[in-house]
């Protein structure tokens, strides 16, 4: 039992050293997703910004990320979710918690919702987990 | 039969996503104070207000140009001041479309990162700069100065001087801010001087600088700085929906103007 237990301690070891690496790598497969999709935005003339946010999201359940606008610009707010989340969504409220109207883009993994603030200051992105497990997800944002 | 239960499906189906797009939602004050509040999504890049600037009309960008500056500063809480502004003015002098102004710009910010010790990666970044304002790559050198932006914030990370990224941005803003409220003074019109209402990102700008070290925000300029913002953030917070008179403007401008002096200035700093 004695020799078995420094074997049963690598394995803890490995596995919380791959699960470690695989979290770096699921925000990485993230944020990939998120800047595919906001390419599609650039071809629009969208400038996509070079700062973004990788979190983790739970089932129904959101996470929330303050952002600063300005009255004029037009927005798209890109997300990309890892396995094992599988849908995702996103919604903006201003800053009194109001949900804002905004055109919204889901295709599972990927999420994008844009909108043209009629005032200046802070917003509030919502990312959703609609559909599978907790995860990452990473979201970029897009102006013009 | 058939035919109309799936006109009956395909109508219910955009009855749902209608229905979807004009949910209004309302989230609580309480979730509201715990979102995430981070300097590389939450703080906007002067691009961003330039470009809501010039929705309304032609800016002339040149006149906001300054004179050249100091760049034998010793403190490094006011090289990372200098350095936002120097970064926002990289992107005066793209939006105005002037190669040779690009250059020196580009050259003057990696002469104040050497300055502060950042990464030696941050050259290739000056013959970039370079490059692209020599072919008139305007967009690119937007994305460019951005990752510069970035590259110098995420080296002071790795050299412990995470406390000087806030003010990196600070000063960005600070001279952001003189520019569109300058621009704004000389060519009033509502629509741009909404742009100036931001009193959350000045007190999320106070609320970082207020995390740093006891030591760094004890020193005489980030103290005056910090003092500064107090003032600022009642002059960029007007009720959604208005625009401030072209004297609330000027009144901006002024204490924008203010702090810029004492960034710039060699003697207040030790």
């Amino acid at each position: 039992m004695k020799r078995l237990l420094p074997i049963f301690l690598s394995i803890v070891v490995l596995a919380a050293v791959h699960s470690l690496r695989a979290e770096t790598d699921a925000e990485v497969e993230a944020r990939k997703t998120a800047l595919d999709l906001a390419g599609a935005f650039a071809n629009d003339g969208f400038k996509t910004r070079d700062g973004h946010w990788c979190g983790t999201v739970k089932p129904h359940d959101h996470a929330l990320v303050a952002v600063n606008l300005y009255a004029g610009n037009q927005y798209w707010f890109s997300v990309g979710a890892s396995e094992p989340s599988t849908k995702i969504t996103v919604s903006v409220y201003d800053e009194t918690g109001k949900q804002v109207p905004t055109e919204t883009h889901n295709a599972g993994e990927k999420a994008a919702a844009g909108f043209s603030p009629a005032n200046s200051g802070q917003y509030f992105v919502s990312i959703d987990l609609i559909e599978g497990r907790e995860g990452s997800f990473c979201l970029i944002y897009s102006y013009k | 039969m058939i035919r109309l239960t799936r006109l009956s499906a395909i109508g219910l189906i955009g009855v749902i996503c209608t229905a979807v797009g004009a949910e209004t939602g309302q989230l609580p004050a309480d979730q509201l104070e715990k979102a995430v509040r981070s300097d590389s999504i939450s703080i906007p890049t002067p691009a961003e207000l330039f470009a809501a600037l010039e929705k309304p009309g032609k800016t002339n960008w040149s006149s906001q140009y300054r004179g050249p500056m100091p760049m034998t500063y010793r403190n490094r809480a006011q090289i990372a001041l200098n350095l936002g502004g120097l970064i926002a003015d990289g992107f005066i002098a793209v939006e105005a479309k002037d190669r040779q102004q690009v250059k020196n710009i580009g050259s003057d910010i990696i002469r104040l990162a050497k300055a502060l010790g950042v990464s030696e990666s941050l050259l290739s970044r000056g013959n970039s700069i370079n490059d692209f304002a020599e072919h008139n790559e305007w967009d690119t050198l937007n994305e460019e100065l951005e990752a510069t932006q970035n590259e110098v914030k995420s080296s002071m990370q790795s050299h412990s001087d995470q406390d000087l990224v806030i003010l990196v941005s600070v000063g960005g803003w600070i001279r952001g801010t003189q520019v569109v409220s300058g621009a704004i003074m000389k060519n009033y019109d509502e629509r741009s001087a909404k742009v100036l209402r931001q009193p959350a990102l000045v007190r999320l700008m106070q609320s970082k600088v207020n995390e740093i070290s006891p030591e760094l925000r004890g020193e005489p300029l980030v103290k005056d700085v910090s003092q500064e913002l107090n003032g600022i953030e009642k002059l960029v917070s007007f009720p959604p929906g208005k625009a401030p008179n072209i004297e609330e403007v000027r009144k901006l401008n002024e204490a924008v103007g203010k702090v810029m002096e004492k960034i710039e200035s060699k003697t207040i700093a030790r």
